[in-house]
């Protein structure tokens, strides 16, 4: 008898935070997605059965906690199904499958990991820090937006332990600019091995990616296409992908071979070839 | 209770398929699902070598519906039939290619590759994708072009034929009689519609590649109404596709005149979706006093259908 992962998973919602703006937080129980999910790993997740809209929704995870059986999902209330679920009640359940997807790998030891977060993209690096405390390991996490209104997480994600560093666009939270500012003000400084690990909007995690070859650094980057099934049959989220072998870009299923990329695989919209191709074939970026 | 229904000379266990291009070719739902539990599966469409499909972003949600065109990327058939099939043959269910081209040469030339093959039962004729520019819709728009497909195919292999037809054509009777004459054993009726979601901030479509072809509830009445339509024009069985969640939906297409039906875009909100509307069936047959599916098939009561000229469809000529 094979062990299958149930295709739905009833998780009732236990608790609910209002945030600043749109944004809210969640916790479902689910036993085995608490103990089992990684800083990366997302799920799949619908509120009632109602075919307006159809599909289910990607939310990493953001936050688990094993002995009360639940995970955490940072939702930001912008359409129908992110509405739907952050209008449940406490009691009332989901639709969930999970947890999904490839993780953010541990930085070995002694390596630094430097988490750089793009807005609503701080969800995963909750669990992240979580995970590296457990295992001994040093975190930093560089937080951006717009503006303030953009960081709704910043004292949550501060009270933590773990150094944060905010910037923002119009300087009303942290430093002024681009949250690569402040990341590349560290790196010029004597930091020792760091590795990156990015979340939130593409140009962002196209910079990080650039910033990492410039520097001789690993990055992985977590994508975030539409969705549609969260399991690699609908193919709605590809991302272009060339390994040092491959003679062209292929697409690959965000859902399934990510949401969680090594960056130098990933051939960026502004790029003819990858990263990792340039390197094994020899040619100057 | 009897859920089993033959078409095309295949057995299928339940009337309940899984439609193409949302289940991927099946080995990716093989942790999470029961495969032995479906009546059948539908590969992704394959053509001889591998394709890269559309660029992103290739999906869009419309009201109850899914607006796609994800441009059949796909592994190959060489490829399905080396590393997919003999895993696919492990599951004790109806295995179903659907077969792509660009030529008419190429669809036989699939087609010829799948012959024999353990773990293939059955060939599904992709002449009905919007989404690609040649073959697809090129070819199902068109009943010559329809039959010669068709044709190419039958003549290439003894697997059973079962061309896809398109819902964005006039006449679907027309169609359904000209791949008949080809040679079809069964029609799967509807592939999508085609559709334009617009985005009024940037004032571009939805979708990189443009159009896409609409699934889900949204398209469910039309489906109903064209499989029925095609049902009527042709003495082989029409498996019923088009907006399918529940087992009410499956009904209707049964009810209409097809002996089974294809679940789409429903596995992509619940890939267990067809264990609920299997158990919901039963439930329903048992109301109803029945103990045989089959006995559902084509009973559809159209009012004063004993006076055929009068119900306003060439369908019911």
């Amino acid at each position: 008898m094979i062990d299958r992962m149930p295709a739905n998973r009833i998780v009732p919602l236990v608790a609910r935070q209002g945030l600043r703006g749109p944004y809210w937080l969640l916790s479902f129980r689910h036993p085995q997605i608490a103990r089992e999910a990684r800083a990366g790993q997302f799920v799949m997740i619908k509120a009632g059965t109602s075919a307006d809209p159809p599909l289910r929704r990607p939310f990493s995870i953001m936050a688990t906690d094993p002995g009360e059986e639940t995970f955490t999902l940072f939702i930001k209330d912008v359409g129908q199904g992110s509405h739907a679920l952050s209008a449940l009640d406490v009691g009332e359940v989901a639709q969930c499958l999970g947890p999904l997807g490839h993780h953010f790998s541990a930085p070995p030891r002694g390596t630094e990991a430097l988490l750089i977060a793009g807005g609503y993209g701080v969800a995963p690096f909750r669990l992240f820090l979580d995970e590296l405390k457990r295992d001994g390991g040093r975190g930093r996490l560089f937080y951006g937006g717009r503006s303030s209104k953009d960081l709704p997480l910043l004292d949550h994600m501060s009270a933590l332990g773990a150094p944060v560093v905010p910037a923002t666009e119009d300087g009303s939270a942290g430093e002024k600019g681009r949250v690569t500012r402040p990341l590349e003000g560290w790196l010029d400084q004597e930091t020792g091995p760091a590795r990156l690990y990015a979340c939130g909007p593409e140009p962002m995690l196209e910079a990080v990616a650039h910033l990492a070859e410039a520097r001789g650094l690993e990055a992985e980057v977590s994508l975030d296409p539409w969705m549609g099934c969260g399991v690699g049959t609908c193919l709605g989220c590809v991302v272009r992908v060339q390994d040092a072998g491959d003679e062209r870009a292929g697409y690959r299923c965000a859902c399934t071979v990510g949401p969680v990329f090594d960056a130098a695989r990933v051939r960026w919209p502004g790029e003819d070839v990858s990263r990792a191709r340039r390197a094994a074939s020899g040619v100057e970026a | 209770m009897n859920l089993a229904v033959e078409v095309a000379g295949l057995r299928f266990k339940n009337p309940l398929i899984a439609a193409s291009g949302t289940f991927g070719y099946g080995i990716e739902y093989e942790d999470i699902l029961d495969l032995s539990r479906l009546g059948g599966l539908v590969s992704k469409g394959l053509y001889m070598e591998p394709r890269d499909g559309n660029p992103v972003p290739r999906i869009a949600e419309t009201p109850s519906g899914l607006l796609n065109a994800i441009g059949l990327q796909g592994i190959g058939i060489k490829a399905f039939v080396r590393d997919v099939a003999p895993r696919v043959a492990r599951h004790d269910t109806v295995h179903i290619v659907n077969v792509c081209g660009d030529t008419v040469e190429e669809y036989a030339e699939v087609a010829r590759v799948c012959d024999g093959v353990p773990g293939i039962h059955g060939l599904e004729i992709n002449i009905s994708c919007p989404n690609v520019k040649k073959g697809g819709i090129a070819f199902g728009g068109d009943p010559r072009m329809t039959h010669d497909v068709v044709a190419a195919v039958r003549k290439a292999t003894r697997l059973p034929v079962i061309p896809k037809l398109s819902p964005n054509v006039t006449d679907i009777a027309l169609l359904a009689r000209a791949a008949e004459e080809g040679g079809a054993d069964a029609l799967s009726c509807i592939n999508t519609l085609l559709g334009l979601a617009i985005d009024v901030e940037t004032r571009r479509p939805k979708l990189a590649y443009g159009t896409g072809g609409l699934s889900g509830p949204a398209i469910r009445p039309v489906a109903v109404r064209m499989a029925w339509q095609a049902a009527q024009a042709v003495g082989i069985p029409v498996i019923g596709i088009g907006g399918i969640s529940s087992a009410n939906d499956a009904l209707e297409f049964l009810i209409a005149g097809c002996p089974a039906v294809q679940i789409g875009t429903a596995n992509f909100v619940d890939p267990g979706v067809h264990e609920r509307i299997l158990a919901d069936l039963e439930s329903w047959l048992e109301r109803q006093g029945l103990d045989d599916i089959r006995d559902v098939v084509g009973s559809l009561e159209l009012p004063g259908s004993s006076d055929a000229d009068d119900c306003g469809t060439e369908a019911c000529e």
